[in-house]
């Protein structure tokens, strides 16, 4: 290398394909299962679930983010990616967070909003496809449900598991 | 004769066997022996001073509050054996009762264990008795007396009410006092030291540091979990993160007894060993821009940049590698990756000898260094310095020969050893130890196995302890660890290197004038932030000696017109 001093900011420097840099979500890609926010060191991602509106809300904070790829070695669809940028500097706080909502399916028994989302089941069905399609919609419709209906199943199952308690209730 | 663990056991055994209680072996080369509140201090000296074991050093004492477990607090005083006598390190522990939290102060005879008592006194309420220095160490003054953050009823989040006060050492009759730092030029980090002058001449001097204090220990007990502490670890210091995540993992993964995979040790000592390199660059630099050569700092950091360059290849950054995990490394260095680590060492090789070359001769460099700052040998073990410092002083220690840990066991590297104890001498061994560190690279990316980067992990087992310990760019470094439950760690103690050099820098500074001491005391390439960790409170110390800025503006004017 000869030169001494290059001619940055005035042209782009481009930084190395290695090159760790600001982590951004591709919310086409993103099916809301929140494995990046478990994985995070540093709750730079937080997912919160509005269960009035039935959505889902993908919060990336970059000012928090230590670029450490936890997250894109976690992510099952490969949504969360950790780009090359790293000139970061902004007036505005809005530049610093990336936020999307996406849709919470509706629960098999009341209809409600459950606690997955559209994505995340079609996802599913995608690696349940090798099964008969019955089937697939049976585990389907058994596993949206949401937190109240599955607090009643599960006491009704109970219920019915052990003959004695099925009398006392009649 | 080697002095293998057991023959150090035996000779303990042999004086204070009537005072051991327990004894259990955390790894193959570590030893924890409890014994009585009287005996353990004694034992400890017994080892430093008189059991004749090759350069015995203090590496760390870890005070717990183990309250929720056994209803005691304890205190560990680790000693290790080095000079490659022989590898093992003695715990000597000892529990005290939350009645009568004293025990006896070892400073006196052995000044190394300064810095530690007084932590321990400031964080625990653990009194060393006849302790020489009352002062506080790690706390801020104004922080409320008989509050102890370590302790775990103390929730990380509180914020006790202060009120600012601080003493200084009394000045000698007819010295003056030059306050130096916390802000000043040549400080890269906030730091105080209080040179007491006579004219140019330095007679005495102070510190007072722990203005970086973030908590991180607290942190890590109360709010981490195991996965996260490597990520908060390699920010402990901002030159040798990954030295820290790399003691952080290896200290689990000995308490868990987990086998890291062989090519995951040998990345782990490839990193190491580019972080040293840059570390090393890094400091030549400031020390010709010290002693006014300001060319040197140029060049240095110029090839220095070479070598930040190849991290970021390798890692994905120049600094903050994330590679650690508990039992292995994130990220694999390919095939195409290896290449380009040869081509580029080579180029700093040769680069590096023109620059050597240069810099041994320039006289102005050579005079300013020479015979200034001298750290005697017997003062350098009384200190238990480390590192670069110690090495400088003519003690023959390297954690990575004496104990080896990650693949440097298999490899093949000289330590240089100079005994001259002045800024040239440690200078000195930093320029050499950066032709051993390329070569220790170049076998390593040679040799480097195959196999899996991670091994898995099973169970954790709470209350299992384990030392780890790795040489940093500026000398041993050691991490303790006592697993706990809920997926995090019950007590994580941090020793960086800094922690046992700088309390010899006012031995080092007695004797030579003003000019020099911003040379001296970065001679021992001085890290603050890995030397404080542990509480969150913000200092605000009001110093009534100090000058006001307009008054040192005033006399320093006044000076420079004579």
């Amino acid at each position: 290398m000869s030169y001494v001093t290059l001619n940055y900011p005035f042209e782009p420097l481009e930084a190395p394909p290695e090159y760790r840099g600001r982590p951004r979500i591709d919310p086409k890609l993103c099916v809301g299962c929140g494995a990046c926010s478990r994985v995070c060191p540093s709750d730079a991602i937080i997912v919160e679930d509005n269960y009035r509106d039935g959505l889902r809300r993908i919060k990336l904070d970059i000012s928090r983010c230590i670029r450490c790829a936890c997250c894109e070695e976690a992510c099952p669809t490969g949504a969360i990616k950790l780009t090359r940028e790293f000139e970061l500097a902004s007036p505005r706080k809005e530049d610093f967070t990336q936020i999307f909502e996406l849709r919470l399916v509706k629960c098999s028994i009341c209809g409600k909003p459950s606690d997955y989302t559209v994505r995340q089941v079609e996802k599913a069905k995608q690696i349940l496809s090798h099964l008969p399609k019955e089937e697939v919609d049976e585990i389907i419709k058994r596993i949206t449900v949401c937190r109240e209906c599955r607090r009643k199943k599960t006491i009704r199952t109970t219920f019915e598991s052990i003959p004695i308690l099925g009398l006392i209730r009649a | 004769m080697k002095w293998t663990i057991d023959r150090v056991i035996e000779i303990i055994k042999a004086k204070f066997g009537k005072y051991i209680k327990d004894m259990y072996r955390p790894m193959a080369n570590q030893v924890i022996i409890v014994m009585d509140k009287s005996a353990a201090p004694k034992a400890t000296l017994f080892l430093l001073k008189e059991a004749g074991v090759p350069e015995p050093q203090l590496s760390t004492v870890v005070g717990t509050d183990e309250r929720p477990i056994r209803g005691m607090f304890s205190i560990i005083y680790w000693v290790s054996v080095n000079a490659e006598g022989g590898d093992a390190w003695i715990g000597i522990k000892t529990y005290l009762h939350e009645d009568d939290l004293k025990i006896e102060s070892i400073t006196p005879l052995h000044p190394g264990a300064n810095w530690y008592e007084r932590e321990i006194r400031d964080l625990l309420g653990i009194i060393p008795v006849n302790h020489p220095d009352p002062r506080r160490l790690v706390l801020p003054d104004d922080f409320p007396k008989n509050i102890y953050p370590l302790r775990k009823e103390y929730d990380y989040r509180s914020k006790p009410t202060v009120t600012p006060r601080h003493v200084f050492k009394r000045p000698a009759e007819g010295t003056v006092i030059v306050p130096f730092g916390p802000y000043h030029a040549a400080c890269d980090e906030p730091y105080h030291f209080r040179l007491y002058v006579k004219g140019e001449e330095i007679v005495d001097a102070d510190y007072r540091g722990f203005y970086n204090h973030r908590g991180i220990e607290k942190l890590a007990e109360s709010r981490l979990t195991y996965n996260q502490i490597p990520f908060i670890a390699e920010r402990i210091c901002g030159i040798c993160g990954f030295v820290h995540s790399t003691a952080y993992c290896q200290a689990v993964e000995n308490a868990m007894g987990i086998d890291v995979p062989e090519r995951a040790r040998y990345i782990r000592t490839i990193m190491l060993e580019i972080e040293r390199i840059e570390s090393h660059l890094l400091w030549i630099g400031i020390a010709c821009h010290l002693a006014g050569f300001d060319t040197g700092f140029m060049h240095a950091w110029r090839i220095r940049e070479k070598d930040m360059w190849l991290a970021e290849r390798l890692t994905g950054n120049r600094k903050t590698y994330g590679l650690n995990v508990i039992g292995g490394v994130r990220r694999d260095i390919l095939e195409y990756r290896k290449s380009l680590a040869l081509n580029t060492l080579s180029e700093l090789k040769r680069e590096y000898k023109e620059f050597v070359d240069m810099l041994s001769s320039t006289k102005s460099f050579i005079k300013r260094c020479e015979g200034v700052g001298v750290l005697p040998y017997n003062k350098a073990v009384a200190y238990s310095t480390t590192g670069p410092t110690a090495r400088g002083s003519g003690r023959r220690i390297d954690v990575r020969k004496d104990h080896p840990y990650a693949a440097y066991g298999e490899l093949d590297f000289k330590v240089p050893v100079y005994k001259d104890g002045d800024v040239l001498a440690r200078a000195m061994v930093r320029i050499d130890e950066v032709w051993e560190s390329i070569w220790i690279i170049e076998q390593a990316l040679d040799k480097l196995p195959g196999g899996p980067l991670r091994a898995e992990i099973k169970r954790i087992e709470p209350y299992r302890e384990a030392l780890s310990y790795d040489e940093a760019p500026r000398g041993e470094n050691v991490h303790y660890v006592m697993l706990g439950r809920g997926n995090k760690v019950y007590r994580w103690k941090v020793r960086a290197p800094t922690y046992n050099n700088l309390p010899a820098v006012p031995e080092m500074l007695k004797g030579y004038t003003i000019a020099d001491a911003p040379l001296i005391i970065a001679s021992i390439d001085p890290c603050f932030s890995c030397t404080e960790r542990v509480l969150v409170i913000d200092v605000r110390t009001g110093e009534k000696k100090a000058y006001t800025e307009r008054e040192f503006n005033y006399l320093s004017i006044r000076k420079s017109r004579r």
